[in-house]
């Protein structure tokens, strides 16, 4: 484990000093991020301005959902995305070899080389959304309440990531997965709605039951939130999800990487 | 006047050949656009809860805006021509134009044209597919001056579209990269263009000021238009800020491409 830790340190040192070097470049997407999340609660304004309600949620217990499920992207963003981003294209060119001859777990090393810096730092800005919200909403979480919503937070991060390595490993078999990364963010676009706004069959089963993303971002929130009480399966939930997920992702990736052959060179 | 026009024609043909090599591409982007238009039934199905009335209009009439957004979207919007447009000042493959009697922003409209109209064909498959689902929330308003005004106004909103595309392309002039100038400019577009909620939601002060910019008229316009948003004169009248918009960038594009070539070296032979 602490050899883990050294070398994913290692690769943090290497991201921050990189970062320095390319100092414009980290200003302007940290901006990007910044506008765009300004965006999702910029909409969630123009709503209220003219209903009181989403689904039976308040302006600001949506604004502490959404400003969760921020939090959750941010993080995915901050620690996994460039790392997953490049791992289709390095299967396709031959570049994956590189991660082969390291020493360590293949999956790790090949999802958690590279950092963006920006993501993180704009996390600290979704984190302050929470922060007012629940501050807007007069909330006062016990100890125990926070640190459930932390650990439904990394569960939530969990997710993400296996779904993500899932369907990146389709790589192994399609050769080409150029696309599936950026459409993924489309389906987590349904993580900022609240549970109780799925109203048909269909989409309860498919992005609640079958695609967790739901349950990622309403889970944590309604920890915090006193009047959802304290439901058990909501509870339950995002850690066996996670542990689901992670435990399939393992399986499928490794599974692909029998199949990886290399380049001809 | 109709030999000027010929090279353009052949450039649309080719266009049009290319695009269609990435049907399967368009299609499916379609496809999965119907995953954000999911995502907009269900958070705005879930607001009207609330109210039965949101800024003077109903659900299926807030639906309905935001459909006809997706089918302008893929009619009118640009892609990737700033990024083709960069690629080709990048690579030097502009220089091939300087020594042809070709115009290049006519020469990159005319493929611009081409891959809309296949793009925009395209949207209607995974649309006829969902219509079953979706057809119900569909409401439009028939008055005849609504396409009257409507079409000329998403011309000219493929225009802006164009010149905006053109303009971020012609900044590889100056700069290498204009990939966080395109992105950081989507960001506002999306906002200002309308497409995350309609504009006229806003406070009537922000709402008469957005509408000086040209964000609005790349997709909220015509938008408006068509689904009852927006009166006759009201329309008319934005018509002719739109147009000053279309002229005001394409002297803009003009500028930048003369200056830049200035600075422009090419090399090889």
């Amino acid at each position: 484990m602490l050899h883990y830790l050294r070398i994913w340190l290692a690769s943090a040192r290497y991201t921050v000093v990189r970062t320095m070097m390319f100092r414009g470049d980290f200003i302007v997407w940290a901006l990007v991020e910044l506008f765009w999340m300004t965006v999702n609660l910029l909409l969630i304004s123009v709503i209220y301005r003219h209903t009181d309600s989403i689904a039976g949620w308040t302006k600001y217990e949506m604004m502490l959902l959404v400003g969760t499920s921020m939090l959750i992207q941010r993080f995915l963003m901050g620690f996994f995305w460039s790392s997953l981003f490049e791992m289709g294209r390095n299967v396709r060119s031959g570049y994956f070899d590189f991660f082969l001859a390291q020493p360590g777990n293949v999956m790790f090393m090949a999802t958690t080389r590279k950092l963006d810096p920006d993501s993180l730092l704009n996390a600290v800005v979704a984190a302050s959304v929470v922060v007012y919200s629940a501050r807007q909403l007069g909330l006062d979480p016990s100890a125990g309440q926070i640190a459930l919503y932390v650990g439904m937070l990394f569960c939530g991060l969990v997710i993400h990531y296996s779904i993500l390595v899932l369907s990146i490993s389709m790589v192994f078999w399609l050769t080409s997965a150029q696309g599936i990364e950026g459409t993924y963010f489309t389906l987590t676009e349904f993580s900022r709605l609240p549970r109780e706004a799925f109203k048909s069959v269909v989409t309860q089963v498919l992005f609640v039951w079958l695609l967790p993303v739901v349950v990622i971002s309403n889970a944590p929130a309604r920890t915090l939130i006193d009047r959802f009480g304290h439901d058990w399966r909501w509870i339950a939930g995002p850690f066996v999800f996670a542990a689901l997920w992670f435990a399939l992702a393992v399986f499928v990736f490794h599974r692909g990487l029998r199949r990886y052959a290399s380049a001809s060179s | 006047m109709f030999s000027v026009l010929e090279k353009y024609r052949q450039a649309f043909l080719i266009g049009l050949q290319s695009n269609l090599v990435y049907r399967w591409n368009f299609a499916v982007r379609g496809f999965f656009s119907l995953f954000h238009l999911a995502v907009v039934f269900i958070l705005w199905g879930a607001a009207f809860e609330g109210s039965a009335d949101i800024g003077g209009f109903d659900l299926r009439q807030t639906l309905t805006y935001f459909v006809t957004l997706l089918v302008l979207q893929f009619f009118v919007s640009a892609f990737n021509e700033d990024y083709q447009i960069s690629e080709e000042i990048r690579n030097g493959l502009i220089n091939q134009f300087l020594l042809k009697p070709i115009n290049y922003f006519a020469y990159r409209f005319s493929i611009f044209v081409a891959a809309r109209l296949v793009s925009g064909a395209l949207v209607f498959v995974p649309l006829l597919l969902a219509l079953p689902v979706i057809g119900e929330f569909l409401t439009f308003p028939l008055d005849g001056w609504r396409f009257a005004v409507g079409i000329p106004a998403v011309v000219l909103s493929a225009m802006i579209q164009f010149c905006i595309a053109y303009i971020f392309g012609m900044l590889t002039f100056w700069f290498l990269e204009i990939q966080g100038f395109v992105i950081l400019s989507m960001a506002i577009e999306s906002v200002l263009g309308g497409q995350i909620f309609p504009l006229d939601l806003m406070s009537p002060d922000l709402f008469a000021l957005s509408m000086l910019l040209p964000y609005p008229y790349q997709m909220y316009f015509p938008a408006a238009i068509f689904t009852g948003r927006f009166g006759f004169e009201e329309s008319l009248w934005c018509l002719g800020i739109q147009a000053c918009w279309v002229g005001l960038l394409f002297m803009i594009g003009r500028g930048l491409w003369a200056r830049g070539l200035r600075r422009h070296t090419a090399v090889g032979g």
